[in-house]
């Protein structure tokens, strides 16, 4: 009897799944990707792109979600946005400005994609990196509550 | 030779910073608050003049699609004026993941032993 119940649940969290977290990745990206024009920035974008993270392990479990997201690439990357960041405001020095200068900032018309220079860049890799540690994170704090559980 | 270093660097840092702080007390201030009439803002803050505010804000409300050709002001503000400070929230993140990593990976391998 209880074990009918919990495949009922299983199914529906597994169809919620699928049908949000592509819409959660794509929204992420988009605001990520659009900083510069549209409310939102690199710090939401990515917290909405990690959100899939959550919604995979709901739908398929600790270890579904460990074997499509690799942790240790995770990890890493998290750490290559920091040093992109970092790059990105030492461009500044490079070009003979200050340290964050916006230095190539007239290269399209405000409103493109490409327009604002640093800005889109800075943006990207903040995104990068949240998006990349707060997955970490989540995927880190459920692996300690599946082996409570267990 | 480590300590020679260490001694070397932060003398040219203190003689840099001595030298920086010179020169801008020479530069003017941005906001020294003396075109503000306190007492008519507070009284009808509507009719106002804000037109001729002296400081940094003005620049940042006023100027930030000339200066950085970007639509969304907050963006703006917090990747170009303020990019110091995104770059220090960034690495409080990475500090706070990198803490619950040490802590987590002590609880995850006590957990293993224990289930073996």
């Amino acid at each position: 009897m209880s074990k009918k119940e919990i495949k009922v649940k299983n199914y529906i969290i597994k169809t919620a799944a699928d049908f949000f977290a592509p819409i959660g990745l794509i929204l992420g990206i988009y605001v990520i990707l659009h900083g510069h024009l549209s409310p939102g920035g690199g710090f939401q974008g990515g917290v909405l792109v990690a959100s899939a993270a959550v919604l995979i392990y709901l739908g398929y479990g600790y270890e579904k979600a460990t074997k499509t997201l690799n942790v240790n690439l995770l990890k890493k990357s998290e750490s290559i946005a920091a040093l992109m960041y970092s790059f990105f405001a030492l461009l500044g020095i490079f070009y003979a400005a200050n340290f964050c200068r916006n230095v190539f900032y007239n290269v399209g018309k405000p409103g493109d994609l490409f327009s604002s220079g640093t800005i889109f860049l800075m943006n990207f890799a903040v995104g990068y990196k949240v998006l990349t540690g707060i997955g970490f994170l989540i995927l880190l704090m459920f692996g300690l509550l599946n082996n409570e559980e267990a | 030779m480590k300590k020679f270093l260490a001694y070397f660097s932060i003398t040219v840092f203190l003689i840099i910073g001595c030298y920086v702080a010179k020169d801008m007390s020479k530069l003017p201030s941005t906001f020294d608050g003396t075109k503000v009439n306190v007492v008519d803002l507070y009284n009808n803050p509507e009719k106002y003049e804000t037109n001729d505010a002296d400081g940094v804000a003005n620049i940042m409300v006023k100027e930030t699609i000339d200066k950085t050709h970007a639509i969304n002001a907050v963006t703006a503000i917090v990747f170009d004026f303020r990019g110091y400070d995104t770059l220090g929230e960034s690495f409080v993140l990475f500090t706070a993941i990198s803490g619950t990593v040490v802590i987590l990976r002590n609880a995850l391998k006590g957990r293993a032993d224990k289930d073996e």
